[in-house]
């Protein structure tokens, strides 16, 4: 009947000129109709296993009403779905879905059409039709006899969608590597195969449950630097922070734990920078900590721990934060009270659920709070200080100074009464009665700020931002809002949700994102590092891993962890690089904010000692600063397995590509650098030195290409 | 290529901008008004001029830096700031006796006796203004229309339109750099960039930042530059064989350039092209610039240097017109401020002193202006050892072509309180300054010396037209008189 695809045609006419029936929609006529041509449906995929035959389809062959179509396996889906019913299915995961289902009625991964209220896909081997509207789902095509069929509501889909997508499984190493590299840094061969056999989620929730690794403060303390050292003074001393955070980001077995705690600390921001007082590593370390403890818990918990550490209680000014004082004209501290509206929970304009900004009746945008609002917020912030309770303070003789142990860098901060404010508070429309106790004020408080709808796609988007794609659509941020609003067993707030969610999302996991030219986002350089080290073996082979702030943009990566410029993040969500192709669109490219004429080399020339020799290292033999015989290229980069493909090219590339870019790597581009590669001969009796140098070449310049920078 | 086409583009984008400001009206401060007077005018292009953006990130205390001295302002000053018994530092505030140094000799004394003084650690600054090079700019910030504080507390906001998001520091650099809020993508630097391309043999060089991006400089067309404070970076698997092979070298040199479909990739390729083709030119030009002027330390006075030595190149360059944005951060005091502001005001003001030193050695003084830009300033009110997130603050200006040794705007009132009295009537809550000059007439009057001529200054800024004579608001003039 049709041989060209339709488009530029509304359904009215898709049915009256083309179906040539009459159109009344919905009605029992059609329905009947429809569901008459279903046989012809499952006759059509009779090549697969019909034990395995969606059931939706197949009770839609008796005419039942939509909604229970899916009685007939309630057991199969009491199996799958938790307490709250599955989410409904977006038009484009049912046709995902169906896909995958009925590759012989609906092959390929086709491109979404639409027409009218009908979006839809064409599938020209085959000649069938899918679509969708409003959330009716149509059959038509050779499969149907050429008869318009109604195939059910997409909420009947539900169960069977949803527990198709928690089965869901790479097809190839590719995209196994391609969700390895969103989920953490790397992907190893173990790794890769793990995926392919349990299947994204399956994988995913074990790395959730999967036990801690070593603390960030224990690594200090097992290098020694918690000693009141009168030589070294690591109490004064930011470096050891340094070295703890790329050792964490380097060698914990918890990767993807460790990889969103990453995300985390970009989002709620503390700045070895600016920290600047006794055993300044180790509270770093303690944050670092806590971002990782609770990177897998909820985000209430994660917000009140954020509230109290005492490095945050420094860097926002909540530590020693005192009432108002009318006599000496002084007021509480507005930084943490604006700060954690602005940044960590809220934003500063009112948002839907999927992220876009609400609007007033003149199209104006609506701000989330105002100045009062952070005037009032700021007294439930005051009368917190540090916990010295468990301090054993030393005497550090050369300087005569007395230095407190470490113990207070990873307790909560604790409140002193007298110091906080008893005026009533009135913010976001709650008000904290006066009088209120410090302790009950600040639940009312935080409670507030997580009950507050904009949190959701607020966190939710940076979320997807720093793990998948700059620019997300509004439908992948409000599945993902809906997420953390509720984890499907009714509970708000749960981050396992919102990163499963952000990770196996039909946007992140589908292949639609590898042919889009807007798709993805620059990896940062810090975590190209890492990923350059978890990929090939990187150890410290005196265990110093004196990796320190790599933040130079001239000559370093301009980006170390954990070392923000201000407490805005290296990059802010909304940046728009200026003179692009991307400004005249408005679009945002927020790892773009650290792009420049500088740090493009900057970058390259680093790397290019790095990954041929590795970390040249002063002193490694110890863990205080200085240089003495040992000093060497102490932390460098195995490269096992790749080393023993050094002379097959094509097969070194092909891992390479694997590793680092998910297979994203181009054709034009593979045949470039092997030629490249090529260009100097090796044999089995080259020198080693000849050997590394091909290999060096050959990851330099993969990491060089524009392919692996932007991660897709 | 960028920059194809540029006459035409500029023009096409200021009327495409002067139709949206024409149709939006609300707050757009700043920018992209003075980006369009850039584009439209003309320059004659046979003097060169160079306009130099300091920015202190942060937000930086405006009351400290320029501290009320005369006894009146002053005790007021020390009271709200828990200053001690009989004019000595305390609380927040700081010592009478410390500022008799750096004291203030304005050619015109301000009216009702008011006297300022700088910080102690800016005596170069100070030094500076007293030798009629330096000018002080009183309380300016960004304003869409002028404003009453009741007509900031009235709920008219047709009227009475505020800048997006106040006291936030993101956004108001943002909307110091370019008028919008985060997200914006031409800055007004930027715009006068796009005139002064057609007058520059290498148009890369027009907008250079020594500091991290920033919207400042960026046109529809110019874009900012970036360069180390030790000049450009260049990249080193470009300039010699990697690990000994040219065959690397070359397929490295054609991978990061490369075109691409994908925009994300293509724009990271773009900024390493431009990067290449640029240092060499900025490498050789500077190779043959010695300054014998002495730069104090500090990374803000290493991008300064940096900065006078490309002004000494900038005949090898080919540049009659530049913009640079140069940067210190650390300002955002909420608390320690008595102990940390000293050594940012100290770098700000030996910094620039040393750099208008060096554009006297240079002979262009009076073709370099320097001057400052923050966030916002800062509340009045101490919050025990800090300030907080404010608006108005107080600015320098700094060269030759400066009408020095004078204040600009109005000395505020020096004021916490709430009431109804007029001098309760400056701030909008803690001290927090109603700018009594906004950023657009502080920008204008910069851009006018620039070389905008003024015949198109009214037409092109839909913000400006709310002030200055035109507007029966003499009280705040399109031009400042700051500049010769």
């Amino acid at each position: 009947m049709l041989s060209q695809p339709i488009a530029q045609l509304d359904e009215t006419y898709f049915m009256t000129e083309i179906l040539e029936i009459p159109v009344r929609e919905h009605s029992e006529p059609l329905l009947v109709g429809a569901l008459a041509g279903v046989p012809l449906l499952l006759a059509a995929c009779g090549g697969g296993d019909m034990s395995e035959m969606p059931v939706a389809l197949k009770n839609a062959t008796t005419p039942v009403p939509s909604s229970a179509v899916l009685q007939g396996d309630r057991r199969k889906i009491a199996a799958i779905s938790s307490s709250a019913p599955p989410p409904v299915p977006t038009p484009d995961a049912l046709m995902n879905w169906a896909q995958a289902y009925f590759p012989n009625a609906f092959p390929g991964n086709q491109s979404n059409m639409q027409s009218g209220n009908l979006l839809f896909r064409y599938y020209p081997e085959t000649g069938n039709y899918l679509g969708v509207a409003e959330s009716t789902v149509y059959v038509l095509g050779p499969i149907t006899g050429g008869v318009f069929v109604t195939a059910g509501r997409l909420e009947d889909f539900a169960a069977l969608v949803s527990a198709d997508r928690d089965a869901a499984a790479p097809a190839n190493d590719f995209e196994a590597a391609r969700f390895l590299l969103q989920a953490q840094f790397s992907a190893s061969d173990a790794e890769i195969a793990a995926v392919r056999s349990k299947g994204y989620k399956s994988w995913l929730v074990e790395q959730f449950n999967a036990p801690s690794s070593v603390s960030g403060v224990a690594w200090l303390d097992a290098r020694g630097y918690n000693l009141v050292d009168a030589v070294f003074r690591y109490y004064d001393n930011g470096y050891p922070g340094d070295y703890m955070i790329w050792n964490q980001l380097m060698t914990s077995p918890d990767a993807v734990r460790q990889r969103c705690a990453l995300a985390l600390s970009e989002f709620f921001v503390v700045s070895l920078v600016s920290l600047d007082f006794n055993w300044r590593s180790h509270a770093i370390a303690g944050w670092w900590d806590l971002l990782a403890a609770n990177a897998f818990g909820n985000y209430r918990q994660l917000l009140e721990a954020v509230t109290l550490n005492p490095a945050m209680g420094y860097y926002l000014n909540t530590k020693g934060n005192r009432k108002e004082d009318v006599a000496r004209n002084r007021v509480p501290d507005e930084n943490y009270g604006r700060e954690v509206m602005q940044l960590f929970s809220l934003g500063v304009h009112q948002l839907n659920l999927d992220g876009t900004e609400k609007l007033d009746a003149n199209g104006a945008r609506l701000e989330s709070y105002n100045q009062n609002d952070i005037t009032n917020l700021a007294r439930i912030f005051t009368g917190w200080d540090i916990d010295q309770s468990q301090n054993v303070p030393t005497l550090e003789p050369v300087q005569n100074r007395t230095i407190p142990s470490t113990h207070y860098t990873r307790l909560p901060m604790v409140l002193t009464a007298g110091n906080h404010s008893t005026l009533a508070a009135t913010f976001l429309g709650t008000t904290v009665p006066a009088g209120t106790p410090g302790v009950p004020a600040l639940k009312i408080a935080l409670d507030t700020l997580f009950n507050h709808s904009n949190v959701g796609p607020f966190f939710g988007k940076q979320m997807i931002q720093r793990l998948v794609t700059s620019n997300p659509s509004p439908a992948y941020v409000a599945r993902v809002a809906s997420a953390f609003n509720n984890n499907g067993a009714g509970v708000r707030g749960d981050l396992q949700a919102v990163f499963a969610a952000v990770l196996l999302d039909d946007e992140a996991r589908g292949a639609a994102g590898l042919t889009q030219t807007g798709f993805g986002r620059l990896r940062e350089p810090m975590v190209r590092l890492v990923q350059w080290g978890r990929s090939f073996g990187i150890t410290s082979a005196r265990g110093s891993w004196k990796l320190g702030d790599l933040s130079n943009p001239g000559s370093r990566l301009g980006q170390s962890p954990l070392r923000s410029p201000t407490v805005f993040n290296f990059f802010r969500p909304g940046y728009v690089p200026p003179s692009t192709a991307l400004s005249a669109s408005k679009t945002s490219a927020p790892e773009f904010q650290l792009v420049n004429e500088s740090s493009v080399g900057g970058y390259l020339n680093y790397m290019q000692g790095v990954i041929r020799n590795g970390i040249f290292v002063n002193a490694p033999n110890q863990s205080g600063n200085g240089t003495n015989a040992t000093n060497g290229y102490d932390i460098a980069a195995a490269y096992i397995p790749e080393l023993a493909l050094v002379l097959n090219p094509t097969a070194l590339l092909e891992r390479l590509n694997l590793l680092l870019c998910a297979g994203q790597l181009s054709a034009a581009n593979q045949t470039l650098i092997l030629n490249a590669l090529n260009a100097t001969a090796l044999t089995v009796n080259s020198t080693d030195s000849a050997k590394r140098d091909r290999l060096a070449a050959a990851v330099l310049l993969v990491m060089a290409s524009s392919d692996y920078l932007i991660q897709k | 290529m960028h920059f194809l086409d540029t006459e035409k583009q500029t023009r096409r984008a200021f009327l495409r901008r002067s139709g949206q400001l024409a149709l939006t009206g609300t707050a757009l401060p700043f920018a992209l008004n003075l980006a369009a007077m850039g584009e439209a005018a003309a320059f004659d292009a046979n003097d060169y001029k160079a306009l130099v953006c300091v920015f202190m990130y942060g937000g930086n205390d405006y009351a400290n830096t320029v501290v009320a001295y005369d006894d009146a302002s002053y005790n007021k000053y020390s009271t709200i700031r828990g200053g001690g018994a009989g004019q000595t530092a305390g609380g927040i505030a700081l010592s009478k006796a410390d500022l008799t140094a750096t004291l203030l000799n304005p050619t015109v004394a301000l009216p009702g006796g008011r006297q300022y003084a700088l910080h102690p650690a800016m005596s170069a600054m100070a030094n500076l203004f007293n030798t009629g090079k330096a000018a002080v700019q009183l309380n300016v910030g960004p304003l869409v229309v002028p404003l009453t504080k009741t007509q900031y507390n009235s709920a008219d906001r047709t009227n009475y339109p505020l800048p997006p998001k106040l006291f936030s520091h993101n956004d108001q650099q943002s909307i110091w750099q370019s008028s919008s809020p985060e997200g914006s993508t031409v800055g007004w630097g930027g715009n006068l960039g796009d005139l002064a391309m057609s007058g520059n043999a290498t148009s890369t060089f027009t907008c250079i930042n020594v500091t991290g991006n920033a919207v400042f400089l960026s046109g529809d067309s110019a874009l900012s530059y970036q360069v180390s404070t030790s000049g450009a970076v260049a990249i080193n698997s470009v300039k010699s064989n990697v690990y000994g092979s040219s065959a690397v070298r070359a397929a490295m040199t054609s991978l990061i350039q490369q075109p691409r479909t994908h925009v994300l990739e293509n724009e990271y390729n773009r900024v390493t092209a431009r990067a290449i083709g640029a240092e060499t030119q900025i490498t050789s030009a500077l190779a043959g610039v010695n300054l014998a002027t002495t730069f104090p330390a500090g990374n803000l006075s290493d991008q300064l240097k940096l900065v006078a030595r490309l002004i000494a190149a900038r005949n090898t360059l080919g540049n009659k017109r530049q913009v640079f944005l140069v940067s210190i951060g650390g300002f955002d005091l909420h608390d320690n401020l008595i102990a940390q502001q000293p050594g940012l005001l100290n770098g700000v003001s030996g910094a620039m002193a040393a750099f208008y030193n060096a554009t006297v050695e240079m002979g262009v003084a009076s073709n370099v202006t320097a001057f400052t830009a923050s966030d916002f300033g800062r509340t009045l009110q101490s919050n025990g050892d800090g300030s907080d997130h404010g608006w108005g603050g107080h600015h320098f200006v700094v060269g030759g072509a400066v009408n020095g040794q004078a204040f600009y705007g109005t000395a505020p009132e020096v004021s916490v309180g709430s009431t109804a009295s007029a001098s309760d009537q400056g701030h909008v809550g803690q001290g927090r300054l109603l700018p009594t000059t906004s950023v657009d007439q502080y920008a204008a009057t910069l851009a006018t010396w620039f070389g905008v001529a003024d015949s198109e200054i009214a037409s092109i800024l839909p913000n400006l037209r709310h002030f200055g004579a035109a507007a029966g608001r003499t009280d705040y003039p399109t031009n400042m008189g700051f500049m010769t």
